[in-house]
């Protein structure tokens, strides 16, 4: 009835956009509070739950690796795939590890010829700049799991210690 | 009557310009929002190599803190005369010795909650008494150990929330995390 009236009247019918207005002020305003400009930005999977953690550390760039319940990736480039086994110390129970033709005792061998690269490559950044900042100190973020057992970040950390990498940095998601 | 309202109230706000700059600002802000804070803790190799000669000796031994992380609980090592001033307690042979922080459900602990923080925080508490200086813990996790319960014994022997330290942060314990291959 009311439009009808308007149409009569000539002029198109107005919307009163005030109530969104101050509904898109809200969201802008929480949007403002959630801005962030971290450097490291972390997908959330299925595969990749990070554990909660008391630390107030805030993250550093640096070489990403992420080991998550299916395969291992290191600056987001895939670089082998982990497999579910039968758990010979608790039957019934199945345990992620990397698979056995993989590995050399400890060493993870793909692991080590991409770390390798990455290590190779940070060093020549560093000599070419020059600058103390820039140099190679080493550093790994590692992008971990919650459930992953123990055995297979021991084997990651072992390789990565291996390709020169000596500095790990766990990420976590920080308890509120 | 109309009439007279019309020309007493203020011109109507021309919001659309606004509204415009608020829609193209919000998909571009909730691109760049962070609903989760992240943090990092470090921890480093064990060094490689022959240890440090040490030119003087130290007038106490050195702490060598370490802490085994089973699915029966925690066992602290290298601290026996602080945890157990009247002497360790007897083990027969060939039998492994009770872990320090038991498992609250007494058996083998099922999920993370099943360990002892609280307990551990307080028992480290008394070593930091001993070693105010000391900054450094190992950690020797046992294969099977998820990376949840490593994390949370970092952070259990981080520092300790119940006291109050220097300027308001709670009580540094060991920040200093060296995770140990443990043996293989």
């Amino acid at each position: 009835m009311a439009l009808k009236k308007a149409r009569r009247a000539g002029s198109g019918a107005e919307l009163n956009i005030t109530s969104m207005m101050d509904m898109m002020t809200i969201i802008l305003v929480f949007l403002l509070k959630s801005y962030s400009t971290q450097d490291i930005s972390v997908a959330p999977s299925e595969d990749l739950e990070l554990p909660v953690s008391t630390v107030k550390k805030n993250p550093q760039m640096a070489v990403n690796l992420i080991v998550s319940k299916k395969n291992i990736v290191v600056d987001g480039v895939p670089v082998l795939s982990l497999e579910k086994v039968d758990d010979e110390d608790n039957p019934g129970q199945k345990k992620i590890q990397v698979p056995e033709d993989q590995r050399n005792g400890q060493l993870i061998d793909a692991l080590l010829d991409e770390l390798s690269k990455k290590a190779d490559t940070a060093k020549n950044i560093g000599q070419q700049s020059g600058s103390e900042e820039h140099a190679f100190k080493g550093r790994l973020l590692i992008q971990c799991d919650k459930k992953l057992p123990f055995e297979v970040l021991r084997q990651v950390m072992y390789t990565a210690g291996q390709a020169q990498f000596s500095e790990f940095k766990f990420i976590v998601y920080k308890m509120e | 009557m109309a009439v007279k309202r019309r020309s007493m109230e203020a011109p109507d706000l021309n919001l659309v310009p606004i509204m415009n700059l608020v829609t193209i600002l919000i998909p571009f802000l909730i691109m760049a929002a962070q609903f989760v804070q992240l943090a990092v803790i470090d921890s480093t190799l064990p060094a490689i190599g022959a240890p440090q000669p040490q030119d003087e000796e130290p007038e106490k031994p050195p702490l060598n803190l370490s802490l085994a992380i089973t699915d029966r609980g925690v066992t602290v090592l290298g601290a026996d005369a602080i945890l157990h001033p009247e002497g360790a307690p007897e083990v027969s042979e060939g039998e492994a010795r009770p872990p320090t922080i038991p498992c609250t459900s007494g058996g083998v602990c099922t999920s993370v909650e099943d360990y002892d923080w609280n307990k551990l925080t307080v028992k480290l508490g008394l070593i930091k008494d001993e070693y105010p200086d000391e900054e450094n813990v190992i950690l020797v996790p046992d294969n099977h150990i998820k990376y949840e319960v490593l994390v949370k014994t970092m952070d259990s022997s981080r520092d300790d929330p119940s006291k109050p330290g220097a300027e308001g942060d709670p009580r540094l314990l060991f920040p200093f995390v060296v995770i140990a291959g443990g043996a293989k």
